[in-house]
């Protein structure tokens, strides 16, 4: 694999930038770097992408990449480009359609329906719904129900609501956040049912439309709206055995059911329990790894990182995921209001709390955030590692409670 | 080579030495002494440097009794060229070259300083804390930089990116 050569495409506003470079790097591959953000310098291949034109962009990036073994997407909006250069190029990749059906929150769950993969009731209402078809639909879903832009991830966008006028009042401002991050007008949303339980996140990586997962995240403090912000993530998970199968093999059976062959896939999955249950239910997919900088909770033996199994996959290298070296967890930080991040105190406490391994803060001082459903980015990451999943969750709490975000 | 040297190496190997190469270093075992593993870098060793803690971390995991980890430059030795003479030069290639392109993001690099050969820099407005900040340095100062002063060792960045206030391309949820 070392001398390999790997299309890796960047978007400008990712957290994932250095970590896919220094995975490549560690594997001793040479990068040809495309980016809609990045300025050609120096020496080595920095070539501009555009992911609003795959035609034209994947034309001029296999012209100029030069011989190339792998093609990586390193985030959610090269998603399509990564797969449409693979596809001209004979690399192994998802199909085109498959990718841009993962990218839509409406697709999947039509896809799921028709591949009668467990999921919650749902409704779509186009843009132009008005507020009676909005409450129609918000009832053939059932109260409580969550209305969500398909586009859009990190739990942005997204709101529970309990009655007709909660699902209007919600659908409208959804709309507002779509506006705001430049959405087309004519999205549709979705509006489903809320399903009570526990969340669960699956990592994997396909190969020829089998998963081998990397990681299977608990949610312990599970949000039950009106805003869905995730925070813990530990694993490995404590979901009982056959609960655990079958959530992997429902993760499985959703991303066949859209059509995804090959890379990562990030799941996110409901464990129902309702009426004594532990049924999980698809909530969503994308056919990236963990998004954020939680893939740096994961360490694998030897140092191994996420990305490097990402990369490996990526050229054809059929390795099975090896397991954690250790019970790992990360915690995001949100905005808990809007305003101006003005500082961060307690940092230092925070990283001396026994266990954890890691602490970044992603928004700079100064800088205007918001709370979710409005907010598009997490102010930090707290990461920690111990003997059992529980003593993860409590150092991460603990470390949680030593920082002060001050907004104003 | 020692038992213990040689679990060294085969760590390195293993887990670090592709990185190092592929950043155009490389990294040999010198001599274990007393737990101390004195490791040289040569070609260009500032590849090795951002992963000096991790690379201690897993020599000390692999083979404990290693207390400590100690990497030297080529030779031991500083490089032939005057830290002077180096400074000036790096000093010029960013301003005539890399400075007036990062411009266009707002950005600039402020040479740190130098020592043995190992440059150090620090990335400034738009580029303190930029999503494609790693893109830049890896993929075009670093280069560039070498191109223009082959006998610089490594580069270093030594920015604090948390304190960027004004990022060009700041990472958000997509």
């Amino acid at each position: 694999m070392p001398g390999a050569r790997v299309l890796l495409l960047i978007p400008a506003q990712t957290y994932r930038a250095s970590d896919f470079l220094a995975a490549a790097c560690r594997m001793g591959l040479t990068v040809v770097v495309g980016s809609d953000g990045a300025l050609p310098l120096g020496g080595r291949p920095v070539l501009h992408a555009d992911p609003g034109d795959l035609e034209r962009s994947s034309a001029e990036l296999i012209s100029r990449a030069g011989r190339l073994d792998g093609v990586v997407a390193v985030d959610t909006p090269m998603l399509a480009l990564a797969a449409t250069v693979a596809a001209r190029t004979g690399l192994s990749h998802n199909p085109v359609e498959a990718v841009m059906a993962a990218t839509d929150k409406a697709a999947q769950r039509r896809r799921w329906a028709a591949a009668a993969v467990c999921q919650p009731a749902f409704q779509i209402v186009p843009a132009s719904a008005g507020d009676e078809a909005i409450a129609r639909a918000a009832a053939g879903a059932r109260f409580p129900c969550v209305v969500k832009a398909v586009s859009l991830s990190g739990s942005q966008g997204v709101l529970r609501a309990d009655d007709e006028a909660g699902a209007i009042a919600a659908a409208t401002r959804i709309r507002s956040v779509l506006s705001r991050a430049g959405r087309p007008a004519h999205e549709p949303l979705i509006i489903e049912e809320y399903i009570p339980g526990p969340e669960v996140s699956v990592d994997g990586l396909l190969a020829r439309g089998s998963l081998a997962v990397t990681a299977v995240f608990d949610k312990p403090d599970t949000p039950v709206g009106p805003t869905f912000e995730e925070t813990l993530l530990v694993t490995p998970s404590g979901l009982p055995e056959q609960v655990l199968a079958t959530a992997l093999t429902t993760a499985e059976r959703a991303a066949r059911a859209l059509g995804l062959q090959h890379g990562p896939i990030h799941a996110e999955l409901r464990i129902d329990t309702r009426q004594g249950r532990q049924a999980p239910a698809m909530l969503e997919l994308a056919a990236r790894s963990i998004g954020g900088l939680c893939a740096r909770a994961l360490r694998f033996p030897g140092g191994v990182s996420l990305e490097e199994l990402v990369l490996a996959n990526a050229l054809g290298h059929r390795t099975r995921p090896p397991q954690l070296a250790r019970p790992s967890g990360v915690l995001m930080l949100h905005a808990e209001r809007a305003g101006t991040l003005h500082a961060v105190d307690g940092k230092a406490e925070a990283a001396a709390i026994p266990g954890i391994t890691g602490l970044t803060i992603t928004v700079p001082v100064g800088q205007r955030v918001y709370p979710l459903p409005e907010g598009d980015r997490y102010l930090g990451f707290i990461f920690a590692e111990a003997d059992t999943p529980q003593d993860t969750a409590a150092a991460l709490r603990a470390a949680r409670s030593q920082l002060h975000l001050t907004i104003r | 080579m020692t038992g213990l040297a040689a679990r060294v190496k085969a760590v390195l190997e293993r887990s670090v030495l592709p990185s190092v190469v592929a950043r155009g270093g490389s990294l040999r075992v010198v001599s274990v002494d007393d737990g101390v593993v004195t490791l040289e870098a040569s070609g260009s060793p500032g590849a090795a440097h951002p992963l000096a803690s991790r690379m201690e971390a897993l020599i000390r995991l692999a083979v404990p009794e290693i207390t400590s980890v100690r990497v030297i430059g080529p030779g031991g030795e500083p490089p032939s060229a005057g830290t002077g003479d180096l400074a000036d030069r790096v000093r010029r290639v960013l301003d005539a070259e890399i400075n007036p392109a990062i411009a266009a993001h707002r950005g600039r690099v402020i040479l740190a300083g130098v020592h043995q050969g190992w440059v150090r820099v620090r990335l400034a407005g738009g580029c303190q804390g930029c999503s494609l900040a790693e893109v830049t340095l890896r993929q075009g100062i670093e280069p560039l930089l070498r191109a223009r002063v082959p006998d610089m060792v490594g580069l270093i960045d030594v920015t604090d990116h948390e304190a960027g206030t004004a990022p060009f391309f700041a990472p958000a949820k997509r």
